[in-house]
């Protein structure tokens, strides 16, 4: 009763749980909450990027319609440090005169009204004594720090077979700072009640809210309670403790009342955190048939002056391919910009384009298919310990992609293919994902009608977390998916972990089967002590359980329904605690795999005009056991679309002198729309992953990640212009 | 609040005198440029005059005219069935500009009024922007300008006028019927357009209080061939990086008369005399296409953002003359 029997694809089409909730308009995000008496905040930003503020002028907004309070670092309230969660979260806001960025909160307007807020805001008058700003990832004075997490990496001797390699490509891949941009607007409704603390919330993990806020309010955990129930997207923008969420806090104590604090699009730009831009170094040694001999990749990527980021671009080179001989470097460079932060795929979406595109290079210089070559330098066992994968399917990934996307009818001669104005190429990319998984709780509680209902503190930030728990629970309790009630984004439930690193499935769903099990083991127990019981001598490892019944296995009529074992001692329900820890890779002997993957583009490139059209997409994943494939092939899909942002268009753009984000708009700041999305073939692979009871292998990220390098590759196959850098745009195209 | 007044008139003389009589007066049409500069706080009108109600919207056909009402809608202009007969390229020129829901809302008058896109004039936290503070400077020359001008540009001001209809007007000839206190006067487009020397803060003709009513298009000669090419980064609802209005009459392989006009270069929507003299009477050959963008498109003012654009600008050209008349 264990582990779970059902097969490899579990509920193919089951609807969001969700999802009528959400088209009528009843799920409620943290922007629709309003409370009695609420106040509205509007923050004011800084204009320079480094620096002090000499006068802070905040008579006229003082005086301004509807205003209640203006708070700057001149009358802010002291707060206690931020704990770190995994990550930094940055200090208190308003605590001194100092500049790191253009764009940091300087004060907080609350008013009757939003309108009134905001053009209060507006009246504020600043001064500042400017100092020189760093702003340039290659400025040789900014701070850089080698090695930031202990994680550098050295296997082999990879200067020796570098110089031995008969084959070396040595090239630097660049990518662009990009925004996660959520279409839900961030919003923090702060509401006090004596010393205990409300908060309506859009975050990716309310645990941490109210861990960060409680420490810098100086109250108990237990006195802040975080709601985010639903949240408009993420993407990573979610993982830590922003400071607009003090700052709502602060502004309700001030004034005594509720206060709603949204943020705008552009306040959005710089308040949440960007993907870093990045510059990898690439060396690749090869024989001449194409076979890996050494791997070096180093990466640099940007950090806030105040802040930390885990963005490991390089780490991809040490799981995805084979290689006697691996060298690994990351380094962090300190600049007077916006926070960077967690983006759909931090580090691998970056360190995979260098990774692919380098790999395609070495295709084409020893001649050999580029889908070839992955096979050829397939890891079959981890590289760096040389132990056998969780799971790992990526060979499966690129021979099924391959033949869903007709590969064998490429012509391996650039630009060979055209029509009429348009040349064709082909491309292909791997992917070889992180794994990630942190500790979990959940609450199971089977009530005496014999549904059930779940709880959990995280959150589900549309990925569809609430239906494949459903799923989940239904079948570990024997039950319809309409039977289980799923509880979520509630700090009162158990403490759940981020919505994140792809790492909720695996963590929650670890969590929910530890649930599931224990209380059947309770329902068992309780059974026995009833002498009338058909289970009373029934040993649990014999019970099975399906609709709703337990029974002897093997004899399905000797049994008893769950609701009727509540009955019988008189319960109203009866509830277990389930949580989970990832598993130990030394104790299993084995590395844990994430998800893997392949990605075939076909591009058409304007000869003249050097328009890039993409005309169509396969991606194929190993996502080990797919809970729900409906929502898999979404998520897929999704990630899909923002690896073809990332390649074509999200440029997150500094104006050099400023430090202002130049293009902190929809207007300006181009992500796909429809006409850009071609049509694109989804598909899974693999068999369940062995590190974890349920099987599973977070997919939340990978389908973003490979679709760059593949566009990339594709475009090089078309033009026979190999573009380095991201986005790749149709100046760089034309011929 | 940042409060201003509002007023919805029912005539015609009293929205032009209500404006006229207000300096900080600003006419509202489809609201999709003035009201997103208000809350960017570019705009700070302290009187906004709606003519929405006033009976300026309709197309009419009048002989060889087809008389457009101010505020007729982008998408109904784009539904009239003279336009798309006889001016198919006008039709592809609104049809490839913003977005559905945008062009229900937005007017043929405020659609030639729409001001740059430029983000540095859309940002009123930026110092330097002379279209916004004259004197002030220009942000945009030393920046990442990807989506301004090379023709009609200089350190003043690279700002790009972004209007799709307006290349395809000003290719057409189309007229402009004006109205103020003072009476009413017609302006070619061709001549509505002010270049931005060192006034950039000056964009054209009109007066404060004087009010489009209406647009005279010129129909084409039946039979012409057109098009309307628009090359951007993304497949839709961006402006063009480059952008190409043509139409041709053709004597067999021979062109007898071309109009051409070019957008996403020009600080103004750029008219090809040039262009349109090289191909006049010339056979429809490659050669005598570049021939004809070399003329469209020289002493650019470029600034490494779009240093690309003269040479994409003139392939354009040369793309949209090949397709119409193959
Ligand atoms: C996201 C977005 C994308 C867009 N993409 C494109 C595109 O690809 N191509 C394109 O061509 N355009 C595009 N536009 C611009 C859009 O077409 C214009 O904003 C619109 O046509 C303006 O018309 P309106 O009626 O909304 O004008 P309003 O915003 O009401 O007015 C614009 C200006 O003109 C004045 N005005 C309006 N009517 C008159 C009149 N009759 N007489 C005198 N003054 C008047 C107003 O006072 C105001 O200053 C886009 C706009 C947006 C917001
Ligand atoms: S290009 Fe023109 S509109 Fe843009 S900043 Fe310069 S002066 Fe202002």
């Amino acid at each position: 009763m264990t582990t779970i029997q059902q097969p490899r694809i579990l509920g193919p089409g089951v609807n969001r749980v969700d999802g009528p909730l959400k088209v009528t308009g009843q799920a409620r995000y943290p922007n629709d909450f309003s409370l009695p008496g609420m106040a509205f905040a509007a923050v004011v930003r800084s204009t320079i990027p480094s620096g002090r503020i000499t006068r802070l002028d905040t008579t006229a907004a003082g005086k301004s319609a509807g205003v209640l309070e203006v708070i700057t670092h001149e009358n802010a309230d002291h707060l206690d440090e931020a704990p770190a969660t995994f990550i930094k979260n940055p200090q208190a806001p308003l605590q001194n005169d100092v500049i790191r960025y253009y764009g940091q909160y300087i004060a907080v307007v609350v008013a009757d009204t939003q309108q009134n807020a905001t053009a209060a805001a507006d009246l504020i008058e600043v001064e500042y004594e400017r100092r020189e700003a760093l702003l340039d990832p290659h400025d040789p004075r900014a701070e850089r720090i080698k090695d930031p997490w202990g994680e550098d990496t050295a296997w082999g001797d990879v200067r020796t077979a570098l110089k031995r390699a008969p084959v070396m490509i040595d090239q630097t891949y660049t990518t662009s700072d990009n925004t996660n941009n959520p279409l839900g607007l961030f919003t923090t409704l702060a509401a006090w009640d004596g010393d205990t603390l409300t908060l309506h919330d859009s975050n990716q993990w309310p645990n941490m809210v109210q861990l960060v806020v409680s420490s810098m309010f100086g109250v108990p955990k237990d006195a802040v309670r975080v709601l985010t129930p639903f949240v408009g997207g993420g993407f990573g923008a979610g993982l830590r403790c922003w400071s607009h969420i003090p700052l709502a806090v602060m502004a309700a104590r001030h004034v005594g009342r509720p206060v709603k604090l949204e943020l705008t699009r552009p306040e959005m730009f710089t308040g949440l955190g960007h993907r870093t831009s990045s510059v990898n170094w690439l060396k690749l040694g090869a024989t001449r048939d194409g076979r890996l001999t050494a791997i070096e990749h180093e990466s640099l990527t940007t950090l806030p002056m105040d802040g930390d980021e885990y963005e490991p671009c390089s780490s991809v080179s040490t799981w995805s391919y084979a290689s006697p001989n691996v060298t690994t470097r990351d380094q962090q460079v300190r600049l007077n910009i916006p926070w960077t932060n967690f983006m759909r795929a931090p580090g691998d979406s970056q360190g995979n384009f260098a990774l692919e595109s380098a790999i395609d290079e070495l295709a084409w210089e020893v001649g050999l298919d580029p889908l070839e070559i992955r096979l050829l330098n397939y890891a079959e066992v981890d590289p760096k310990t040389g132990r056998p994968w969780s799971s790992n399917a990526l060979r499966q990934c690129l021979e099924v992609g391959a033949r869903r996307f007709g590969w064998s009818q490429r012509n391996p001669e650039i630009g060979s293919m055209r029509d009429g104005h348009e040349l064709i190429g082909y491309g292909v990319a791997g992917v070889s994902f992180f794994w990630y998984q942190q500790p979990c709780a959940a609450r199971v509680i089977v009530r005496g009608d014999g549904s059930a209902y779940v709880r959990s503190a995280v959150t589900d930030i549309g990925t569809g977390t609430y239906t494949i728990m459903a799923q989940l629970a239904a079948q570990l309790l024997g039950l319809d998916v309409e039977q289980v009630e799923m509880q979520l984004g509630d700090t009162e439930m158990p403490a759940g972990t981020a919505a994140g690193g792809s790492g909720l499935t695996a963590a929650l769903g670890s969590a929910v089967h530890d649930a599931c099990g224990r209380l059947i083991q309770k329902f068992v127990e309780l059974a026995k002590t009833d002498p009338f019981s058909p289970l009373a001598d029934v040993p649990y490892e014999q019970v099975e359980v399906s609709e709703g019944r337990l029974y002897r296995r093997g004899e399905p009529t000797r049994g008893e329904s769950l609701a009727r074992i509540l009955a019988v001692h008189g319960l109203d329900e009866m509830a277990a605690d389930g949580d989970s820890t990832p598993n130990s890779p030394d104790e299993l002997g084995m590395t844990p795999a994430g998800a893997r993957g392949a990605r075939f583009v076909e591009v058409r490139i304007d000869e003249d005009l050097g328009r890039i059209r993409l005309a169509r997409i396969v991606t194929v994943n190993d996502g080990g056991r797919i809970l729900n494939e409906k929502l898999a092939r979404s998520q897929i899909l999704g990630g899909t679309v923002g690896g073809i942002g990332m390649a074509l268009f999200e440029d997150t753009v500094t104006d050099m002198d400023t430090g202002r984000i130049a293009n902190a708009t929809f207007g300006d700041y181009l992500i796909p729309v429809n006409a850009d999305v071609p049509d694109v073939h989804i598909e899974f692979v693999g068999e369940p992953d062995a590190f974890n009871p349920i099987g599973v292998k977070g997919i939340g990220e990978i389908g973003l990640v490979g679709v760059a390098p593949a566009i990339a590759n594709a475009i090089f196959h078309a033009t026979g212009k190999r573009i380095r850098s991201l986005p790749i745009t149709l100046d760089e195209v034309m011929g | 609040m940042r409060e201003f007044r509002y007023e919805r008139p029912s005539t015609v003389a009293e929205a032009i005198s209500a404006v006229a009589g207000d300096p900080d007066a600003d006419f509202l049409a489809g609201g999709t440029t003035e009201v997103d500069l208000m809350k960017d706080g570019v705009f700070h009108p302290d009187l906004l005059v709606d003519i929405t109600r006033l009976p300026l919207r309709g197309v009419r056909k009048n002989g060889t005219m087809l008389q457009v009402g101010a505020l007729t809608t982008m998408e109904e202009l784009a539904a009239d069935r003279t336009l798309i007969e006889r001016a198919p390229f006008v039709r592809e020129a609104l049809l490839l500009g913003a977005s559905t829901q945008l062009r229900n809302m937005a007017t043929i008058g405020g659609n030639l009024l729409q001001r740059t896109r430029c983000r540095y004039f859309r940002d009123p936290a930026v110092p330097a922007c002379n279209k916004r503070e004259p004197g002030s400077g220009c942000e945009a020359v030393a920046s990442v300008a990807r989506m301004h001008a090379i023709l009609g540009a200089s350190r003043d001001c690279i700002a790009l006028h972004a209007s799709d209809l307006a290349v395809a007007l000003v290719a057409l000839d189309a007229v402009v019927h004006l109205q103020s206190e003072d009476g009413e006067r017609t302006v070619p487009l061709t001549q509505f357009y002010l270049m931005p020397g060192d006034t950039p803060n000056r964009e054209n003709v009109l007066r404060h209080g004087e009010l489009i009513t209406a647009i005279d298009l010129p129909l084409p000669p039946e039979g012409i061939r057109s098009t309307y090419l628009k090359v951007r980064d993304r497949a839709s609802y961006e402006f063009a990086l480059t952008s190409a209005a043509v139409a041709l009459t053709m004597d067999g392989s021979v062109i007898t008369e071309a109009r051409i006009a070019m957008g996403g270069v020009g600080t103004i929507p750029w008219r090809g005399f040039e262009a349109e003299e090289v191909l006049r009477n010339a056979p429809a050959t490659p050669d005598a296409f570049r021939s004809a963008a070399e003329g469209m498109i020289h002493d650019p003012y470029v600034v490494p953002g779009t240093a690309f654009k003269v040479e994409l600008a003139k392939r354009t050209l040369v793309r949209a003359l090949t397709e119409v008349t193959s």
